[in-house]
Protein backbone atom coordinates (compact mmCIF):
# COMPACT_ATOMS: atom_id res chain seq x y z
CA UNK A 1 0.00 0.00 0.00
CA UNK A 2 2.73 2.42 0.85
CA UNK A 3 4.78 3.49 -2.12
CA UNK A 4 7.28 5.20 0.11
CA UNK A 5 10.84 4.65 -0.86
CA UNK A 6 12.50 4.35 2.49
CA UNK A 7 10.00 3.59 5.14
CA UNK A 8 7.76 0.67 5.71
CA UNK A 9 4.31 0.95 7.23
CA UNK A 10 3.46 2.31 10.63
CA UNK A 11 4.04 1.24 14.13
CA UNK A 12 0.99 1.36 16.40
CA UNK A 13 1.08 3.80 19.25
CA UNK A 14 -0.37 3.31 22.68
CA UNK A 15 -3.58 5.00 23.73
CA UNK A 16 -2.93 8.55 24.75
CA UNK A 17 -4.86 11.68 25.15
CA UNK A 18 -3.86 14.58 23.03
CA UNK A 19 -5.09 17.99 23.94
CA UNK A 20 -4.88 20.91 21.63
CA UNK A 21 -3.23 22.95 24.31
CA UNK A 22 -0.33 20.57 24.43
CA UNK A 23 0.54 20.59 20.77
CA UNK A 24 2.95 23.33 21.58
CA UNK A 25 6.04 21.93 19.98
CA UNK A 26 4.55 21.52 16.53
CA UNK A 27 2.37 24.56 16.76
CA UNK A 28 5.58 26.52 17.06
CA UNK A 29 6.31 25.51 13.50
CA UNK A 30 3.47 27.36 11.99
CA UNK A 31 4.66 30.94 12.30
CA UNK A 32 8.28 30.14 11.57
CA UNK A 33 9.11 29.93 7.92
CA UNK A 34 5.76 30.52 6.31
CA UNK A 35 6.57 33.55 4.27
CA UNK A 36 4.00 32.50 1.73
CA UNK A 37 1.26 31.47 4.05
CA UNK A 38 -1.17 33.44 6.06
CA UNK A 39 -2.66 32.25 9.28
CA UNK A 40 -5.70 30.07 8.94
CA UNK A 41 -8.67 32.15 9.84
CA UNK A 42 -11.20 29.37 9.99
CA UNK A 43 -13.91 31.41 8.36
CA UNK A 44 -14.93 29.00 5.68
CA UNK A 45 -17.95 27.25 7.00
CA UNK A 46 -20.24 24.84 5.29
CA UNK A 47 -22.56 27.58 4.11
CA UNK A 48 -22.05 29.61 1.02
CA UNK A 49 -20.41 28.64 -2.22
CA UNK A 50 -17.94 25.82 -2.38
CA UNK A 51 -14.62 27.49 -1.53
CA UNK A 52 -12.87 25.33 -4.09
CA UNK A 53 -14.71 27.14 -6.88
CA UNK A 54 -12.66 30.24 -6.17
CA UNK A 55 -9.54 28.09 -5.94
CA UNK A 56 -10.22 26.59 -9.34
CA UNK A 57 -10.92 30.00 -10.78
CA UNK A 58 -7.68 31.37 -9.37
CA UNK A 59 -5.79 28.50 -10.95
CA UNK A 60 -7.37 29.23 -14.35
CA UNK A 61 -6.64 32.93 -13.95
CA UNK A 62 -3.02 32.23 -13.07
CA UNK A 63 -2.66 30.01 -16.12
CA UNK A 64 -4.18 32.72 -18.27
CA UNK A 65 -1.86 35.35 -16.85
CA UNK A 66 1.14 33.13 -17.49
CA UNK A 67 -0.05 32.60 -21.04
CA UNK A 68 -0.23 36.35 -21.51
CA UNK A 69 3.29 36.78 -20.17
CA UNK A 70 4.56 34.15 -22.58
CA UNK A 71 2.83 35.91 -25.45
CA UNK A 72 4.37 39.21 -24.45
CA UNK A 73 7.81 37.74 -23.89
CA UNK A 74 8.32 34.51 -25.84
CA UNK A 75 11.82 34.20 -24.44
CA UNK A 76 10.17 33.18 -21.17
CA UNK A 77 8.32 30.26 -22.75
CA UNK A 78 10.57 27.52 -21.42
CA UNK A 79 10.68 29.04 -17.98
CA UNK A 80 6.96 29.61 -17.60
CA UNK A 81 5.30 26.80 -19.50
CA UNK A 82 5.71 24.27 -16.65
CA UNK A 83 4.08 26.69 -14.22
CA UNK A 84 1.19 27.27 -16.57
CA UNK A 85 0.80 23.50 -16.86
CA UNK A 86 0.86 23.11 -13.10
CA UNK A 87 -1.86 25.71 -12.60
CA UNK A 88 -3.91 24.14 -15.37
CA UNK A 89 -3.59 20.77 -13.66
CA UNK A 90 -4.51 22.35 -10.34
CA UNK A 91 -7.62 23.84 -11.93
CA UNK A 92 -8.70 20.52 -13.40
CA UNK A 93 -8.24 18.71 -10.10
CA UNK A 94 -10.09 21.41 -8.17
CA UNK A 95 -12.93 21.47 -10.68
CA UNK A 96 -13.23 17.70 -10.44
CA UNK A 97 -13.47 17.97 -6.67
CA UNK A 98 -16.10 20.70 -6.92
CA UNK A 99 -18.09 18.50 -9.27
CA UNK A 100 -17.65 15.47 -7.04
CA UNK A 101 -19.08 17.28 -4.04
CA UNK A 102 -21.89 18.75 -6.09
CA UNK A 103 -22.61 15.25 -7.31
CA UNK A 104 -22.74 16.53 -10.81
CA UNK A 105 -21.01 16.84 -14.08
CA UNK A 106 -17.24 17.11 -14.10
CA UNK A 107 -17.43 19.89 -16.64
CA UNK A 108 -15.83 23.27 -16.37
CA UNK A 109 -17.02 24.36 -12.95
CA UNK A 110 -15.92 27.91 -13.47
CA UNK A 111 -16.85 29.22 -16.89
CA UNK A 112 -14.59 32.14 -17.39
CA UNK A 113 -16.29 35.45 -17.13
CA UNK A 114 -14.85 37.53 -19.90
CA UNK A 115 -11.89 39.06 -18.18
CA UNK A 116 -9.76 41.81 -19.53
CA UNK A 117 -6.28 40.78 -20.56
CA UNK A 118 -3.86 41.05 -17.64
CA UNK A 119 -2.74 44.62 -17.29
CA UNK A 120 0.75 43.67 -16.25
CA UNK A 121 1.97 40.57 -18.05
CA UNK A 122 5.32 40.19 -16.30
CA UNK A 123 7.11 37.55 -14.31
CA UNK A 124 6.70 39.75 -11.26
CA UNK A 125 2.95 39.68 -11.74
CA UNK A 126 3.07 35.89 -11.98
CA UNK A 127 5.05 35.71 -8.75
CA UNK A 128 2.53 37.97 -7.04
CA UNK A 129 -0.37 35.89 -8.35
CA UNK A 130 1.24 32.67 -7.15
CA UNK A 131 1.85 34.19 -3.76
CA UNK A 132 -1.78 35.12 -3.45
CA UNK A 133 -2.86 31.70 -4.63
CA UNK A 134 -0.57 30.00 -2.10
CA UNK A 135 -1.90 32.23 0.66
CA UNK A 136 -5.53 31.71 -0.25
CA UNK A 137 -5.18 27.95 -0.53
CA UNK A 138 -3.22 27.78 2.72
CA UNK A 139 -5.92 29.77 4.44
CA UNK A 140 -8.46 27.05 3.73
CA UNK A 141 -6.41 24.23 5.21
CA UNK A 142 -7.59 24.71 8.78
CA UNK A 143 -11.22 24.12 7.95
CA UNK A 144 -11.51 21.75 5.01
CA UNK A 145 -12.69 18.18 5.53
CA UNK A 146 -10.20 15.36 5.26
CA UNK A 147 -11.23 14.42 1.73
CA UNK A 148 -10.35 17.86 0.39
CA UNK A 149 -7.60 19.22 2.57
CA UNK A 150 -4.84 17.27 0.87
CA UNK A 151 -5.59 18.68 -2.57
CA UNK A 152 -5.76 22.26 -1.38
CA UNK A 153 -2.57 21.89 0.65
CA UNK A 154 -0.85 20.46 -2.41
CA UNK A 155 -1.93 23.49 -4.41
CA UNK A 156 -0.64 25.82 -1.70
CA UNK A 157 2.73 24.07 -1.51
CA UNK A 158 3.11 23.87 -5.28
CA UNK A 159 2.31 27.56 -5.78
CA UNK A 160 4.70 28.56 -3.00
CA UNK A 161 7.50 26.52 -4.54
CA UNK A 162 6.92 27.90 -8.04
CA UNK A 163 6.92 31.36 -6.56
CA UNK A 164 10.38 30.70 -5.17
CA UNK A 165 11.61 29.22 -8.43
CA UNK A 166 10.53 32.30 -10.37
CA UNK A 167 11.62 34.89 -7.82
CA UNK B 1 -20.43 8.35 39.34
CA UNK B 2 -22.48 10.43 37.02
CA UNK B 3 -19.85 13.14 36.78
CA UNK B 4 -17.31 10.58 35.61
CA UNK B 5 -19.77 9.18 33.12
CA UNK B 6 -20.49 12.64 31.79
CA UNK B 7 -16.84 13.26 31.22
CA UNK B 8 -16.24 9.84 29.79
CA UNK B 9 -18.14 10.38 26.58
CA UNK B 10 -16.35 13.43 25.26
CA UNK B 11 -13.05 12.07 26.54
CA UNK B 12 -13.68 8.90 24.61
CA UNK B 13 -14.49 10.80 21.45
CA UNK B 14 -11.44 12.95 21.85
CA UNK B 15 -9.20 9.98 22.36
CA UNK B 16 -10.46 8.27 19.28
CA UNK B 17 -9.90 11.34 17.14
CA UNK B 18 -6.61 12.13 18.67
CA UNK B 19 -5.21 8.64 18.41
CA UNK B 20 -5.47 9.08 14.67
CA UNK B 21 -3.44 12.25 14.95
CA UNK B 22 -0.87 10.42 17.04
CA UNK B 23 -0.61 7.65 14.50
CA UNK B 24 -0.11 10.20 11.76
CA UNK B 25 2.65 11.86 13.75
CA UNK B 26 4.36 8.53 14.35
CA UNK B 27 4.23 7.83 10.62
CA UNK B 28 5.71 11.17 9.73
CA UNK B 29 8.36 10.68 12.41
CA UNK B 30 9.39 7.46 10.69
CA UNK B 31 9.90 9.31 7.43
CA UNK B 32 11.85 12.05 9.19
CA UNK B 33 14.16 9.42 10.68
CA UNK B 34 14.60 7.98 7.22
CA UNK B 35 15.28 11.38 5.69
CA UNK B 36 17.97 12.10 8.25
CA UNK B 37 19.57 8.76 7.50
CA UNK B 38 19.39 9.50 3.77
CA UNK B 39 21.08 12.87 4.13
CA UNK B 40 23.81 11.38 6.30
CA UNK B 41 24.49 8.92 3.49
CA UNK B 42 24.33 11.23 0.49
CA UNK B 43 26.46 14.05 1.83
CA UNK B 44 29.65 12.09 1.19
CA UNK B 45 28.81 11.71 -2.50
CA UNK B 46 27.96 15.32 -3.21
CA UNK B 47 30.18 18.17 -4.40
CA UNK B 48 30.81 20.91 -1.89
CA UNK B 49 27.90 23.19 -2.72
CA UNK B 50 25.36 20.40 -2.78
CA UNK B 51 26.83 18.87 0.36
CA UNK B 52 26.30 22.17 2.10
CA UNK B 53 22.70 22.23 0.97
CA UNK B 54 22.27 18.65 2.16
CA UNK B 55 23.51 19.67 5.60
CA UNK B 56 21.06 22.56 5.71
CA UNK B 57 18.21 20.33 4.67
CA UNK B 58 19.29 17.75 7.19
CA UNK B 59 19.16 20.44 9.86
CA UNK B 60 15.60 21.24 8.82
CA UNK B 61 14.62 17.61 9.18
CA UNK B 62 16.38 17.34 12.52
CA UNK B 63 14.34 20.25 13.74
CA UNK B 64 11.11 18.68 12.50
CA UNK B 65 12.02 15.40 14.10
CA UNK B 66 12.68 17.10 17.40
CA UNK B 67 9.37 18.90 17.30
CA UNK B 68 7.47 15.74 16.52
CA UNK B 69 9.24 13.79 19.25
CA UNK B 70 8.63 16.53 21.75
CA UNK B 71 4.97 16.75 20.82
CA UNK B 72 4.53 12.99 21.13
CA UNK B 73 6.32 12.93 24.45
CA UNK B 74 4.23 15.82 25.72
CA UNK B 75 1.08 13.82 25.16
CA UNK B 76 2.49 10.66 26.66
CA UNK B 77 3.21 8.72 23.48
CA UNK B 78 6.57 7.09 22.99
CA UNK B 79 8.08 8.39 19.75
CA UNK B 80 9.03 5.64 17.33
CA UNK B 81 12.75 5.06 17.05
CA UNK B 82 14.85 5.23 13.93
CA UNK B 83 15.76 1.98 12.25
CA UNK B 84 19.46 1.10 12.22
CA UNK B 85 19.49 1.46 8.46
CA UNK B 86 17.22 1.93 5.47
CA UNK B 87 17.24 0.55 1.98
CA UNK B 88 17.47 3.10 -0.82
CA UNK B 89 15.35 2.22 -3.85
CA UNK B 90 18.49 2.52 -5.93
CA UNK B 91 22.05 2.25 -4.65
CA UNK B 92 23.88 5.48 -3.97
CA UNK B 93 27.16 5.42 -5.81
CA UNK B 94 27.77 8.95 -7.03
CA UNK B 95 26.47 12.51 -6.99
CA UNK B 96 23.57 11.77 -9.33
CA UNK B 97 22.25 8.83 -7.33
CA UNK B 98 22.82 10.76 -4.12
CA UNK B 99 20.62 13.58 -5.40
CA UNK B 100 18.00 11.08 -6.42
CA UNK B 101 17.93 9.70 -2.89
CA UNK B 102 17.51 13.20 -1.54
CA UNK B 103 14.48 13.55 -3.80
CA UNK B 104 13.13 10.23 -2.52
CA UNK B 105 13.62 11.27 1.09
CA UNK B 106 11.87 14.58 0.55
CA UNK B 107 9.07 12.96 -1.42
CA UNK B 108 8.50 10.43 1.35
CA UNK B 109 8.25 13.09 4.02
CA UNK B 110 5.89 15.15 1.85
CA UNK B 111 3.55 12.18 1.61
CA UNK B 112 3.63 11.69 5.36
CA UNK B 113 2.97 15.34 6.13
CA UNK B 114 0.14 15.43 3.63
CA UNK B 115 -1.30 12.41 5.38
CA UNK B 116 -1.15 14.25 8.70
CA UNK B 117 -3.41 16.91 7.18
CA UNK B 118 -5.96 14.28 6.25
CA UNK B 119 -5.79 12.50 9.57
CA UNK B 120 -6.24 15.37 11.98
CA UNK B 121 -8.64 18.23 12.42
CA UNK B 122 -6.51 19.81 15.11
CA UNK B 123 -5.88 23.34 13.92
CA UNK B 124 -2.32 23.79 15.24
CA UNK B 125 -1.32 20.39 13.94
CA UNK B 126 -2.78 21.12 10.53
CA UNK B 127 -0.93 24.43 10.45
CA UNK B 128 2.31 22.68 11.33
CA UNK B 129 1.74 20.01 8.70
CA UNK B 130 1.01 22.61 6.04
CA UNK B 131 4.16 24.48 6.93
CA UNK B 132 6.14 21.25 6.72
CA UNK B 133 4.55 20.48 3.35
CA UNK B 134 5.45 23.92 2.03
CA UNK B 135 9.03 23.93 3.28
CA UNK B 136 9.48 20.32 2.18
CA UNK B 137 8.21 21.09 -1.29
CA UNK B 138 10.81 23.85 -1.53
CA UNK B 139 13.57 21.40 -0.57
CA UNK B 140 12.23 18.76 -2.91
CA UNK B 141 12.15 21.33 -5.71
CA UNK B 142 15.81 22.22 -5.22
CA UNK B 143 16.89 18.58 -5.37
CA UNK B 144 14.67 17.86 -8.35
CA UNK B 145 16.21 20.88 -10.08
CA UNK B 146 19.80 19.83 -9.50
CA UNK B 147 18.93 16.22 -10.37
CA UNK B 148 17.48 17.40 -13.68
CA UNK B 149 13.94 16.23 -12.97
CA UNK B 150 10.92 17.96 -14.47
CA UNK B 151 8.73 19.58 -13.57
CA UNK B 152 11.05 20.92 -10.94
CA UNK B 153 8.10 21.56 -8.63
CA UNK B 154 5.84 18.60 -7.92
CA UNK B 155 2.38 19.57 -9.14
CA UNK B 156 0.67 17.77 -6.25
CA UNK B 157 3.33 17.56 -3.54
CA UNK B 158 2.78 14.62 -1.23
CA UNK B 159 0.42 12.76 -3.50
CA UNK B 160 1.44 9.17 -3.89
CA UNK B 161 -1.16 7.66 -6.14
Amino acid sequence: MSPRGLVSPPVPAGPVRLTRRRLIALAALAPVAGAALSACDGTSGSDGPDPLIAQARAARDDAELIGAVITAAPALTDRLTPVRQARTDHAAALEAEVARLAGGTPGPATPATPTAPPADPTTAAVVAALKKSANDAGGLVATLPAARVGLVAEVAASCAAWMQVLS
Amino acid sequence: MSSTANRAVPAQQRTSIDQTSIDALQDVLETEHAALWAYSLVVAYLPTDLAERAREDSDAHRRLRGLIEQTLSDVGARPVSALPTYKPPTPVTDSATAQQLAVVAETDTLAAWRSVLERTTDTPLRAAALEALVSGTARCTRWRTSAGMTPVVPTFPGRTA
